[in-house]
C-alpha cells in the first residue's frame, strides 16, 4: 500500500511520512535523483535528523527525508518577484527555473528552508533554485512520486490530503502510546502537503516546531491589508499634530510664561 | 577525493555508451528489435521491460523504463515477491552502474607491472585466445587441480561452475565463507535444509541476532519486519552496534561480541527447565530432546548474565515470551553469521530453539534451493574424473562443509603455502577477492604466486587492477542470465538495453572460452536467448511471452509432508549423529570466545543499506547518499584515548594497519569499533570509490571455525590511536 486513494481520485495531492515505518535507507533520495535527472552535486531529497540520542545504552534514534512541504499557501510564491513559482491546481508547489532571476527571495521566504540555491554553479551556468516537485509529471501521467512508489517500508503513503489526515488521525488514535499527538503540516503555515506523524518529538526529527500556524503569506497579507488605512490614520494624525503644535507655537512664549509663574507660586506654598 | 558528474555529462556519457552499438566477433541479441517484436517497445523505443535486480543477491524484480533506447528510470516489479513494486536504494541506483563512465567495455590485457593499472585494449579473439592458452597449459605442465575458480554467488554461475567441472579443477571459491557457512551448515545438520523459508504474516514475537535487516536490506523482507512490528509484534535485537534496527526494537540488547551462544543457550535452558517447550512437536517430529536437555542443563540465565553482561532477569523474560508467542515467534537464523569461530554453535542452538517450541509451519517452513526440476537445461556429458584434493581442506579437512561452499580464505592461505601442491592460475568472475578476503596482504601474497590471472567483470574492480586480462561483462540490464525459480515462477533477466561498447554476458563468455579450451561439448547453446529457450522447452512456453510478463508459472509440485525432514533420522535434529561421528559435539555447546586484551577492542562489521559488499561503492548515485565510512567508537573510550570526532586516527591489528576518520558515537558498546566494509579500494580504475575510507579486510586477521569452515570476522582485535 503507498497510494491509499484511487490515484484519478486524488483532488488535493499529499504524502504522509510516518516515522515509526522509516529506517533511513534513502532509496527515496535515489529515487528522486533518477526520476528528475537531478545532478550528482545537488539533492531534491535531504536527510534531517538521524543523530544517535541519549546515553549509551538508552539510546534513540529517527530521522526524516526532508524536502519541499508544498504549503497550501506557499510564501517562496508570495515572495518571489517573477512568478517563477506558482500552485498547481491539486496541490503541488511548482518552480520554473527558465522564469527565475536567482534573486533566492524565496529562499528567504520559506519558513521550512526548502528552497536550495546552486551556489557551486556560477550565473552563466544558469545556477537555480534546486526543489521538489511531487514527481507532477509522474503523477499527472497516473503514477505515484518515485519517493513514495519505492518506500520498501510503506513509510511514505500518497494520496488524498483530505484521506491522508484521517488516516494519521486514525493511526494516532489507535497508537496514542505510540505517536506523538500531532499530525505536522496539517496547520503548519496554514498547512502543506507534507503531513508527517513521529513516535520522537519533531524537532528530534530536525522539524522546526515554531512554525506560525497561519501561512506566513497569510500573516503577511493581513498586515498589507493595514497599509491604507494606516497611511490614511496614521496620516491624519500626524497632520493634525503638526496643525496643533504650530498653533501652539504662536502663543508659545506668553503661555509658558504663565505657566512658570503659576509653578514657581506652588513650590513657594 | 569524491568525484562528481553533472546532469549533463550524466546523459552525455549516458547516451554515448548507449549509441555506442559496436560490432564484435558475434553479435549479440538485439535487444531492441527482440523488445519490440514482444510488444514491450514502441517505435521510437521507449517502453517498459520486465527484468531482475542485481545490485545484491535478493534479487528483486524490476520494472525498467527504457526511452530511446536508454534506461531512464527502474521501479519494483509488483508480480515478484522479493519487491512486491519496491526497490531499495541499492535497486533504484542501478542504472548508474550500468552507465557508469568506469565501465570496462574492451577486453584489456595487462601490459604495466601488476598493480600498476596499466592496460591496453584487446579484441575477444585475442583476449579469450589467450586466456584459453594459458588455462590449457597451467592443465597440461601441472594439471587442472593447479587453476583456482572463483565466483560469488549469480544467476550464471550454473555455468561458471560447468566451466571449472569440465576443466576438471576441484578447487572453486566462493564468497560463502565469508558470508553464510555457519548458519548453513547449522540449518543442514538440524533440518537438513539450507535455509528454512520464513513467514511474518503471523509474527508475534521476533529475536534478530546480528541480522540487521534495516540496513543489510532484503526488499521483502524488511517491509515484512517493519509491517510486523507495526502490527504490534515485539522485536527484540541482539547487536554490540544501536544500529538502525536496533532504533525499531522493543529490547536492543547490546550483547558482548561472540557471546550470541550463551544467550540462546540460555534461552534453550529456560524453556526447557520451565517446561515452556511444544510437547507434541518435539515427541513428534524431533529426535535428540534429552540429549539436548542434558546438554543444556548447566547453561542457566545467571551463567549466561555473566558472559554477555545482559541480566538474567532479561534473558529469562526473553525466553518465556518467546515461548509464550510460539508458534508465532521467530528466532532469525541470521545472514552473514561469520563472526566467531563458535558462530556454527550459535547457528545450532538458534535452530534448536525454533524447533523446541514449535514454530514450525507457522513462522518458518521447508524452502526449495534455486533449481527446479521443471525447467529444462541443455544437454550436458559426464565430466572429467577429478583426482586431485581440494585446497581449501574440503573435505579432507572440513569434513562437513558442502562442496559448493568451499573455505575460501583456507583456499587463499593454501596457495601461498603451496600445500598440498601449488596452484598456478585463477580465474575469476563477478567477483573481488583482493577485497572481501581477510588479511588483504596475504590475500595479494597468493595472487602474487600466479602465473596468470584473468577476471570477468563490469568494472575494473580490485582483483581486476591486478589481472593480466580484464573481460568486459555485459551488466544485468544488459544480458540474459538463466531463469530463477521463486516459489510458483521461475523469473527472467533479460537485457533491456543493448550491450555498451564490447561488453558481452557471462553465458557467451564461457562458452566461448570453453569452446577454445576443447570443451565445447559442454556448452550446447547457440546463444543466450537458445540457452532460455531449452531452459523453457519442457513447460511449453514461448520465449517472447516470457519477455513480456517476465516470468513463466511452474507446474505445481505436489504437496509434500511439511513434517519431513531430509536428515538421516527424516527429523529434527536436536542431537545429530552426523556432527557426533565427525568428532564434533552432537548438541549446541557453549565454546569460550576469545577476548581482547587490555587496550584492544573487537573489530566489528556490518552493513549499510546504501551498498553491497565491495561492489558498489563507485556507484556515484551511492556515493552521492552515503555516509561518510568512519570508524565508530563510544565516548567514554574517546575519551579515555584522547580522541575526537573526526580525528583521523590509526587503526592497527595483527594483519596490518589503516588510517581511518573517527566518529564518536554512544551508538555502540565501549569495548567495539566498528567500521564498515567494502571501502578503502586499491583500484585506480574506480575513479569514484578509490580513496574513499579504508578497508577491514586489511586488518581482518584468518580465523576457521572447524565445523562450517566459516571465517570468523569480529574476532580481529585492534589498537587505535591518532595518526
Amino acid at each position: 500500500m503507498t497510494s491509499i486513494t484511487d490515484p484519478s481520485a486524488i483532488k488535493h495531492r499529499a504524502i504522509l511520512f510516518d516515522a515509526t515505518r522509516c529506517i533511513d535507507c534513502r532509496a527515496c533520495m535515489v529515487a528522486c535523483s533518477v526520476e528528475n535527472q537531478v545532478p550528482n552535486d545537488v539533492t531534491r531529497i535531504w536527510l534531517a535528523g538521524g543523530e544517535v540520542t541519549g546515553e549509551y545504552p538508552n539510546l534513540q534514534r529517527a530521522s526524516i527525508p526532508y524536502h519541499c512541504m508544498h504549503c497550501d499557501d506557499p510564501a517562496c510564491a508570495s515572495a518571489c518577484p517573477v512568478g517563477a513559482y506558482s500552485k498547481h491546481p491539486n496541490g503541488p508547489v511548482l518552480y520554473d527555473p527558465d522564469v527565475c532571476i536567482g534573486c533566492r527571495y524565496c529562499m528567504n521566504a520559506c519558513p521550512f528552508d526548502v528552497p536550495h540555491f546552486e551556489w557551486n554553479r556560477g550565473v552563466d551556468e544558469h545556477a537555480r533554485i534546486i526543489k521538489c516537485d511531487l514527481c507532477t509529471a509522474r503523477v499527472d501521467k497516473g503514477g505515484e512520486p518515485a519517493c513514495v512508489a519505492t518506500c520498501p517500508t510503506d513509510a511514505l503513503l500518497f494520496g488524498d490530503r483530505e484521506d491522508l489526515l484521517e488516516y494519521a488521525h486514525q493511526r494516532i488514535k489507535e497508537h496514542p502510546d505510540r505517536y506523538i499527538d500531532h499530525v505536522y503540516g496539517e496547520t503548519e503555515n496554514g498547512g502543506t502537503s507534507y503531513l508527517i506523524i513521529s513516535h520522537v518529538p519533531f524537532e528530534q526529527l530536525g522539524m522546526s516546531t515554531d512554525i506560525p500556524h497561519e501561512s506566513v503569506s497569510e500573516l503577511s497579507e493581513h498586515i498589507m491589508e493595514f497599509t491604507l488605512p494606516f497611511a490614511f490614520t496614521w496620516g491624519a494624525v500626524l497632520t493634525g499634530i503638526t496643525i496643533a503644535t504650530h498653533q501652539m507655537h504662536k502663543h508659545g512664549e506668553s503661555k509658558s510664561a504663565k505657566e512658570t509663574v503659576e509653578a514657581e507660586a506652588k513650590d513657594e506654598d | 577525493m569524491t568525484k562528481t558528474i553533472s546532469r549533463r555529462d550524466f546523459l552525455k556519457v549516458g547516451g554515448a555508451v548507449a549509441s555506442a552499438l559496436t560490432i564484435g566477433t558475434i553479435l549479440p541479441p538485439q535487444v531492441a528489435s527482440a523488445a519490440r517484436q514482444a510488444g514491450l517497445l514502441d517505435a521510437q523505443g521507449n517502453g517498459s521491460i520486465p527484468t531482475m535486480c542485481e545490485m545484491c543477491v535478493w534479487r528483486c524484480g524490476v520494472l525498467a523504463r527504457v526511452e530511446g533506447g536508454r534506461v531512464v528510470k527502474l521501479d519494483g516489479n509488483p508480480e515478484h515477491p522479493h519487491s512486491r513494486g519496491k526497490l531499495c536504494p541499492r535497486g533504484q541506483s542501478g542504472l548508474m552502474n550500468t552507465y557508469d563512465p568506469d565501465r570496462v567495455l574492451t577486453p584489456l590485457i595487462r601490459v604495466g607491472k601488476r598493480g600498476e593499472g596499466k592496460f591496453r585494449e584487446a579484441s575477444w579473439e585475442e583476449a579469450l585466445d589467450l586466456v584459453a592458452a594459458n588455462m590449457l597449459s597451467i592443465k597440461e605442465q601441472y594439471g587442472p587441480e593447479a587453476m583456482i575458480f572463483s565466483s560469488t554467488h549469480n544467476l550464471s554461475q550454473v555455468q561458471f561452475e560447468n566451466l571449472l567441472n569440465a576443466y576438471g579443477s576441484p578447487n572453486y571459491g566462493t564468497q560463502r565463507s565469508l558470508c553464510f557457512n555457519a548458519m548453513i551448515v547449522g540449518n543442514l545438520m538440524t533440518y537438513g535444509m539450507e535455509e528454512p523459508g520464513r513467514s511474518y504474516d503471523t509474527l508475534e514475537y521476533i529475536i534478530l541476532t546480528g541480522r540487521n535487516l534495516a540496513e543489510a536490506i532484503s526488499t521483502s523482507e524488511t517491509g515484512d519486519l517493519i509491517h510486523a512490528i507495526d502490527r504490534g509484534a515485539k522485536l527484540v535485537y541482539l547487536d554490540p552496534r544501536f544500529t538502525k534496527t536496533a532504533a525499531k526494537a522493543d529490547l536492543w540488547l547490546p550483547i558482548k561480541p561472540g557471546t550470541d551462544l550463551a544467550f540462546h543457550l540460555a534461552l534453550l535452558n529456560t524453556i526447557i527447565s520451565e517446561d515452556r517447550y511444544d510437547h507434541n512437536f518435539v515427541e513428534q517430529h524431533t529426535v535428540g530432546f534429552d540429549e539436548l536437555a542434558d546438554s543444556v542443563a548447566s547453561y542457566t540465565p545467571e551463567w549466561a548474565a555473566k558472559i554477555t553482561e545482559i541480566d538474567a532477569e532479561t534473558i529469562r523474560t526473553v525466553a518465556r515470551d518467546f515461548a509464550a508467542a510460539a508458534p508465532n515467534a521467530l528466532a532469525h537464523n541470521g545472514w552473514r553469521t561469520s563472526n566467531f569461530e563458535n558462530s556454527f554453535q550459535t547457528a545450532r542452538a538458534i535452530a534448536a530453539l525454533n524447533a523446541l517450541v514449535g514454530n514450525w509451519g507457522v513462522a518458518m517452513f521447508a524452502a526449495a534451493g534455486e533449481g527446479s526440476s521443471a525447467l529444462g537445461a541443455p544437454p550436458q556429458p559426464p565430466y572429467p574424473r577429478i583426482s586431485a584434493i581440494r585446497l581449501d581442506g574440503v573435505p579432507w579437512k572440513y569434513p562437513l562443509v558442502p562442496y559448493k561452499l568451499g573455505v575460501f580464505q583456507e583456499l587463499r592461505d593454501a596457495i601461498i603455502a603451496g600445500d598440498p601442491y601449488q596452484a598456478h592460475g585463477w580465474f575469476i568472475s563477478r567477483q573481488n577477492p583482493v577485497g572481501s578476503l581477510p588479511d588483504r596482504a596475504r590475500t595479494l601474497e597468493a595472487f602474487g604466486k600466479m602465473d596468470f590471472i584473468a577476471v570477468v567483470d563490469i568494472f575494473l574492480n580490485d582483483t581486476a587492477w591486478i589481472a593480466d586480462v580484464v573481460l568486459p561483462e555485459a551488466s544485468y540490464l544488459e544480458r540474459y542470465d538463466p531463469m530463477l525459480p521463486v516459489g510458483d515462477k521461475a523469473f527472467l533477466r533479460q537485457p533491456v538495453i543493448e550491450p555498451q561498447g564490447e561488453a558481452r554476458s557471462a553465458l557467451w563468455i564461457y562458452k566461448q572460452l570453453g569452446e577454445r579450451l576443447g570443451l565445447g561439448d559442454f556448452f550446447q547453446y547457440a546463444d543466450d536467448e537458445d540457452y532460455i529457450r531449452q531452459q523453457l522447452a519442457p513447460l511449453g512456453a514461448s520465449l517472447d511471452e516470457v519477455k513480456e510478463k517476465g516470468y513463466v508459472l511452474l507446474p505445481q509440485e505436489e504437496e509434500e509432508d511439511i513434517y519431513h525432514w531430509n536428515t538421516p533420522s527424516g527429523k529434527v535434529e536436536l542431537a545429530s549423529d552426523t556432527l557426533r561421528n565427525s568428532g564434533f559435539a552432537s548438541c549446541p555447546t557453549w565454546e569460550e570466545p576469545v577476548a581482547p586484551p587490555e587496550g584492544q577492542f573487537y573489530l566489528l562489521t556490518g552493513k549499510v543499506g546504501q551498498h553491497t559488499q565491495f561492489a558498489t561503492q563507485n556507484n556515484q548515485l551511492l556515493h552521492k547518499y552515503q555516509d561518510e565510512p568512519r570508524l565508530w567508537m563510544n565516548p567514554k573510550s574517546a575519551e579515555k584515548l584522547g580522541l575526537k570526532d573526526y580525528d583521523l586516527v590509526k587503526v592497527t591489528s595483527e594483519a596490518g594497519s589503516v588510517n581511518v576518520m573517527l566518529q564518536v558515537t554512544q551508538g555502540i558498546r565501549p569495548d567495539c569499533v566498528y567500521m564498515t566494509p567494502g571501502f578503502g579500494h586499491i583500484s585506480k580504475g574506480w575513479t569514484t570509490g578509490y580513496g574513499v575510507g579504508a578497508s577491514d579486510s586489511v586488518l581482518h586477521i584468518s580465523y576457521t571455525d572447524p565445523v562450517s569452515g566459516s571465517q570468523a570476522l569480529s574476532q580481529t582485535f585492534v589498537t587505535v590511536e591518532k595518526a
